[in-house]
């Protein structure tokens, strides 16, 4: 069947089978910055935005949310366009494999446009389906805050 | 990773009427998906079809006849972080509804879907039977079942050919508190065990009081011998009681997660502290 | 010498390029016509395989290759990534017709899709002979029990008691340094089965070039391990294989195996297509590796002053199915703790490292040293309860110092014996001093405050681990220089995620006086950069960045020259390298590194300026760590929550301290999550029953407390720049400081980890009796 996306803002259009998962559909397609593969929503490392909620998309049919707006953290920025949270993961040592970093920034994102000024508590709330075997989290909260303070630097 | 493989076709009704027409007329076993959480983890290569209730408007919350009424596709964190829910017993369900799951989980795990699948682990489960909820499904014609009630019967039987729209209760007034505990080992955790008690306090008296517990390991139900031990009890007494009470009267076993000695230990230790909880 | 680069936060160089979704991973490439490759395992934990029917799958549509041991090579190597002669026993093939865990590889089928894989393993018929299993190591070596290995492989130490190593190494007398100590107190402690879960599971895709030379792109700790170990598997000249190593989504050491390239391999080898192997998660926990279970047991003597006479330590260690890493895991438990109280005159250690039926141990972050530890550091504080003493003096007393020695240095190596070495860099003291002041060790200990029923402890440990694996690790690179300043720097370490690409950058940079920006690092490709042993033992910044640090050395003698001769100087013995220029001081002249790149390419005695340079290191220096942990126990519930953790940790210089405390505190949570919620669940056949995150459970961003991590600086000479090493070290801490805890907020002292709260509960209901 057909199904249509606004992925990052542009319109996609895939003939996939009706039983796949949103993971598999965007990564055959080329969205590899989309990882993951516990399929059970469990690691967070698949995170996307749908109509800006994050959630795994490793447990959403791709045939359910037809239409939807999507958002990769390639939505954000990238290489040469940084998004102000991808900068503040870097400056902030809260990057180490970068496996799971993706699915983390999306989250924060989705956190930050909800409630602007939260605090520590409420970051590691927004991240705690994002698992990291890496940094331990303590740096990628640091990152968050200073992400805050970017954006309202208007950077 | 392909779990279903024999899927067939995509439903996407308007309206519930059209969602149960089909879901009845369908030959091939067919799966109606609220979040879809559960179809992830739990594959049935049965299925040969979906029916979405994006489309059905059931995301709902709101204050109707004295009643909160929860669509079915709400999820929740659209419960947790409503100002509705929030208003409620002081936060307290808010926070508990907060505690469950990831953040990612809680955006795609829907009061429908928790209520129709009734894992043993859902907090959801007795969360709504501590608040005596009400089932609202449709078959064709609209019926209203006490969750208490409706986990009785052959609910799954019934839900072949009925979807589940919203779930209501009453909107209690300050004399009732509310209050959840969990035993997770650690934050993101199912519950291994889970505890939630409505109470209606009226001078350090426990006037009225609806028990329910769940991932036993079995599903959530009510406690009623417990609640039958508190009703009329004055708190402090209560209290003091509880504990014993529950302990030898909980009906808890063992599984690989936690065996049923800590199971029952933690069932007296959880119905002490709601009550202690409601005590201040 | 004044730092321009090191101790500064330069940005990881690959960061941005990982936080804006470069598709940089293994998986991240899409080949066209590449065969996917799905394994059938064995569902019994110790079966022959009389006979197995792939007829039906081969004949499957879209099915190209279906592999057993019937039709794949039968050679015998170990797949543990380690330096050659591997000390690691030859017990395994590609396949084998003997399987021995359910999980065990019994057959792989390469076909266009994952779907038509996964149907065609289906089709494959096997008949087992079910033979007895074992699972415990103790039955395991007694007589009569199931031999797992009949086939008695070269480098089993007693392969009819399912021996893969014995170790015994003494210095001294333990009996009579525990006579002539005035208490001895003897401690065993368990520790489990763990997972070291990367988010980025086992990944390995493999193709032939244009030239038919067989290219393996792996999610690998160690690509040259790799290459000569499927040149091995294969029986083809190691010339043939090329391994690259693209950025990997985490190892903590399941990475340091060969398990998914020579099928991979293989299968291109045979039909000259693409070939991928992507592990699942449960194949990740049950099929990859985990860490080795242990029973270890500690005996301390020591007298009325403190001083240790003697210490006896004996671990028993399950090595499961197969002997990867088993000897030299069980060395470390020893090598890596018995040292760090050197003050024992007398010192013993024994290991009996056993097959079992059971999912393979490997290496996992600490390799031994955390079992040990586990065990060790909760008997020091026994030891000094029982004296009255407090458990930071009791350690000061006995811990090594600098320009110190232990007998064990040389009686344990890995493998091979070990190697004498004296301290030369170590703070101990001031590690403890800082730490137990940022958490008030000695103001909150004893206090057993309360709030309710949560009860509050504090308790420490001292740990250190070691830098590289003396006389055996080796790394090597080459840097070159370019027109505009910049080098480019080959190297063969394994960046997995820890920075050590960065680190390498700001090393090159310090000694060539250039920003970092202007070294371009390109790692871990056999048919580019030099060789180097792979990311394990510690050994990044230690050995792969010392290589780097003698190649720069070597380069800046190379500018030097040609700056000399530019200048017209006689000799450019005082000459400064600082902001991409060449400074003569005695004369102010100077010159770019660009003019002189330029000038060597283009103008006069045209020549690259390029060197080579290699490491291998004399010792082995230890990092040290002391860990203090506050943790809060519910008395009902049983549920220990750690409040605040501090981890002084000197790690001889440090390059970077953004990404040191990033090593340090990733080591922590893993640590407590291994002391508090990770265990692996068997069903009694040997089944894992829990091979995903819903019940594996590992620590999320709300299970942290509050981490504070102190930097302590000291300066160790044979190390690049001054540095060690930091990412295995901190993972040993947190078990027995969270164990220590326990007792001072209880009293009570669990016998294994994990401390799940139904042991608390169930301990404190024997206290009570």
């Amino acid at each position: 069947m057909k199904v249509h996306y606004k992925i990052n803002g542009k319109d996609y259009e895939f003939d996939i089978y009706p039983g796949k998962v949103l993971l598999d559909v965007l990564r055959e397609n080329g969205f590899t910055e989309i990882k993951g593969n516990c399929y059970m929503g469990t690691c967070g490392a698949c995170t996307v935005l749908i109509n800006g909620t994050p959630k795994t998309s490793c447990t959403i049919l791709a045939a359910q949310v037809n239409g939807a707006e999507i958002t990769t953290v390639k939505g954000l920025g990238d290489i040469l366009n940084p998004h102000p949270l991808q900068k503040a993961f870097v400056e902030k040592g809260a990057v180490q494999c970068g496996y799971c970093t993706p699915g983390t920034i999306l989250a924060a994102y989705a956190l930050l446009k909800e409630n602007p000024n939260p605090t520590d508590e409420e970051i590691k709330k927004a991240i705690d389906g994002n698992l990291c075997r890496c940094t331990g989290y303590v740096q990628q909260v640091e990152a968050i805050k200073y992400a805050i303070t970017l954006l309202k630097e208007g950077k | 990773m392909l779990k279903l493989k024999n899927i067939e076709e995509c439903f996407y009704p308007k309206t519930i009427e059209e969602a149960v027409e089909i879901l009845k007329n369908s030959r091939e076993p067919l799966r109606v998906v609220g979040g879809g959480l559960h179809l992830s983890v739990y594959p049935n290569p049965q299925i040969k079809g979906f029916i979405f209730l994006n489309n059905l408007g059931l995301n709902y919350i709101k204050e109707e006849e004295g009643n909160i009424k929860i669509g079915a596709t709400v999820t929740i964190n659209d419960a947790a972080k409503s100002d509705l829910i929030k208003g409620l017993f002081n936060g307290n369900l808010s926070s508990a509804l907060s505690s469950i799951a990831s953040e990612l989980l809680r955006n795609q795990i829907t009061f429908g879907g928790s209520v129709a699948q009734r894992e043993p682990y859902s907090d959801i489960a007795t969360i709504l039977l501590a608040l005596d909820a009400d089932v609202v499904y449709f078959d064709g014609s609209e019926h209203t079942e006490k969750i208490d009630e409706f986990y009785k019967t052959d609910f799954r039987a019934k839900l072949k050919e009925a979807i589940i729209k919203e779930v209501r209760f009453k909107k209690f007034d300050s004399s009732y508190k509310f209050g959840m505990e969990r035993h997770v080992r650690n934050a993101t955790d199912i519950a291994l065990l889970n505890m939630a008690m409505l109470a209606q306090i009226e001078e350090n008296r426990i006037k009225d009081i609806i028990v329910s517990y769940g991932s036993r390991p079995m599903p959530a139900i009510r406690f009623k011998a417990l609640e039958d031990f508190l009703k009329g009890k004055d708190l402090s007494e209560a209290v003091k009681e509880v504990y014993n009470f529950a302990k030898e009267n909980a009906d808890v076993k063992g599984d690989i997660r936690r065996d049923e000695q800590y199971r029952r230990e933690l069932t007296g230790v959880f119905a002490k502290r709601l009550l202690e909880s409601f005590g201040r | 010498m004044e730092r321009q680069v090191i101790g500064k936060n330069v940005e990881k160089i690959d960061a941005l390029a990982l936080a804006t979704g470069q598709p940089v991973y293994t998986d991240d490439i899409k080949l066209p016509n590449t065969l996917h490759i799905k394994f059938l395992y064995s569902p019994h934990a110790n079966a022959i395989i009389e006979d197995i029917d792939t007829t039906v799958a081969e004949k499957l549509p879209g099915v190209h290759m279906v592999l057993t041991y019937k039709n794949t090579p039968q050679v015998y190597h170990t797949t543990a990534g380690q330096g050659w002669p591997e000390p690691s026993p030859y017990d395994t093939c590609m396949f084998n017709q003997h399987v021995r865990f359910v999980g065990d590889r019994v057959a792989a089928v390469a076909g266009d899709s994952e779907e038509i894989a996964l149907e065609a393993l289906k089709l494959i018929k096997v008949k087992y002979n079910v033979l007895p299993a074992v699972f415990d190591p103790e039955e395991a070596m007694k007589e009569g029990a199931p031999i797992l290995h009949e086939e008695n492989p070269k480098g089993v130490y007693d392969a009819k008691r399912n021996l893969v190593a014995h170790i015994e190494v003494k210095a001294g007398d333990v009996e009579k340094g525990f006579e002539e100590g005035d208490v001895v107190v003897e401690h065993t402690f368990e520790t489990q089965f763990a997972q070291h879960c990367p988010i980025e599971t086992h990944a390995t895709i493999s193709y032939l070039d244009e030239n038919g030379r067989i290219v393996i792109r792996s999610s690998t700790q160690v690509p040259f391990h790799v290459r000569r170990i499927v040149a091995q598997v294969l029986g083809i000249p190691v010339s043939q294989i090329r391994v690259i190593k693209p950025r990997i989504g985490g190892g903590f050491g399941t990475k340091q195996e060969i398990i998914l390239e020579e099928v991979c391999a293989f299968v291109t080898m045979k039909t000259g297509r693409p070939a991928r192997a992507v592990y699942s998660r449960e194949e990740e926990f049950i099929s990859a590796r985990t860490r080795h279970p242990m029973k270890i047991t500690v005996k301390i003597g020591a007298k009325r002053d403190g001083k240790f006479t003697a210490i006896k330590m004996y671990a028993l260690s399950n090595t499961g199915a197969y002997g990867t890493h088993g000897l030299t895991v069980a060395s470390n438990v020893g090598s890596k703790t018995l040292p760090l109280y050197n003050k024992a005159p007398d010192v013993e250690f024994i290991a009996d490292v056993v097959y079992t039926n059971l999912p393979v141990p490997g290496a996992y972050r600490g390799y031994g040293a955390t079992q040990g530890y586990a065990c060790l550091e909760q008997a020091v504080d026994m030891v000094a309860e029982k004296l009255g003493l407090d458990p930071i003096a009791i350690r000061k007393i006995n811990h090594i110092r600098k320009g110190e020695t232990s007998p064990i240095f040389e009686a344990l190596g890995e493998g091979r014996e070990g190697v004498v070495q004296y301290i030369e860099s170590e703070a101990i003291d001031k590690l403890l001093e800082l730490g137990a002041r940022e958490i008030n060790f000695y103001e909150k200990r004893g206090k057993k405050v309360r709030n309710g029923s949560k009860v509050r402890g504090i308790g420490m440990a001292l740990v250190m681990q070691g830098s590289g694996i003396a006389k055996i690790d080796a790394g090597a690179s080459t840097i070159k220089l370019n027109e505009d300043g910049s080098v480019n720097v080959l190297y063969g370490g394994t960046d997995l995620g820890t920075g050590l690409d960065t680190v390498v950058a700001q090393i090159v940079g310090e000694v060539l006086g250039i920003d970092p920006k202007k070294v371009i690092v390109y790692p871990s490709d056999t048919d580019v950069t030099p060789f180097d042993k792979g990311a394990y033992a510690s050994s990044g910044t230690y050995i792969s960045g010392s290589a780097v640090y003698n190649t720069a050395l070597k380069l800046r003698e190379e500018i030097l020259e040609v700056a000399k001769d530019m200048f017209g100087e006689q000799d450019s013995k005082d000459y400064i390298l600082k902001d991409g220029f060449v400074i003569s001081p005695r004369s102010g002249k100077s010159v770019s590194l660009s003019e002189i790149a330029y000038d060597t390419f283009y103008v006069k005695k045209q020549k690259q300026i390029m060197a080579v340079g290699s490491f291998v290191s004399e010792s082995s220096p230890p990092p040290f760590a002391a860990h203090f942990v506050e943790i809060e126990v519910d008395e009902e519930t049983g549920v220990i929550t750690p409040i605040k953790y501090v981890a002084a940790v000197d790690c001889g210089i440090v390059i970077n301290p953004e990404l040191t405390k990033g090593q340090i505190i990733g080591a922590i949570v893993n640590g407590i999550g291994y002391a508090l919620t990770e265990e692996y669940k068997f069903g009694e056949n040997g089944k894992v029953l829990n091979p995903n995150f819903m019940e594996y459970r590992i620590p999320s961003s709300r299970d942290i407390p509050d981490i504070v991590p102190i930097l302590v600086e000291t300066y160790e000479p044979t190390g690049p720049l001054g540095a060690k090493s930091v990412s295995e070290i901190n993972i040993n801490g947190p078990v027995p400081a969270i164990g220590n805890a326990l007792y001072d907020a209880l009293g009570i002292r669990l016998q294994s980890s994990p401390y799940t709260p139904d042991k608390v509960l169930k301990a404190l209901k024997e206290k009570r009796k």
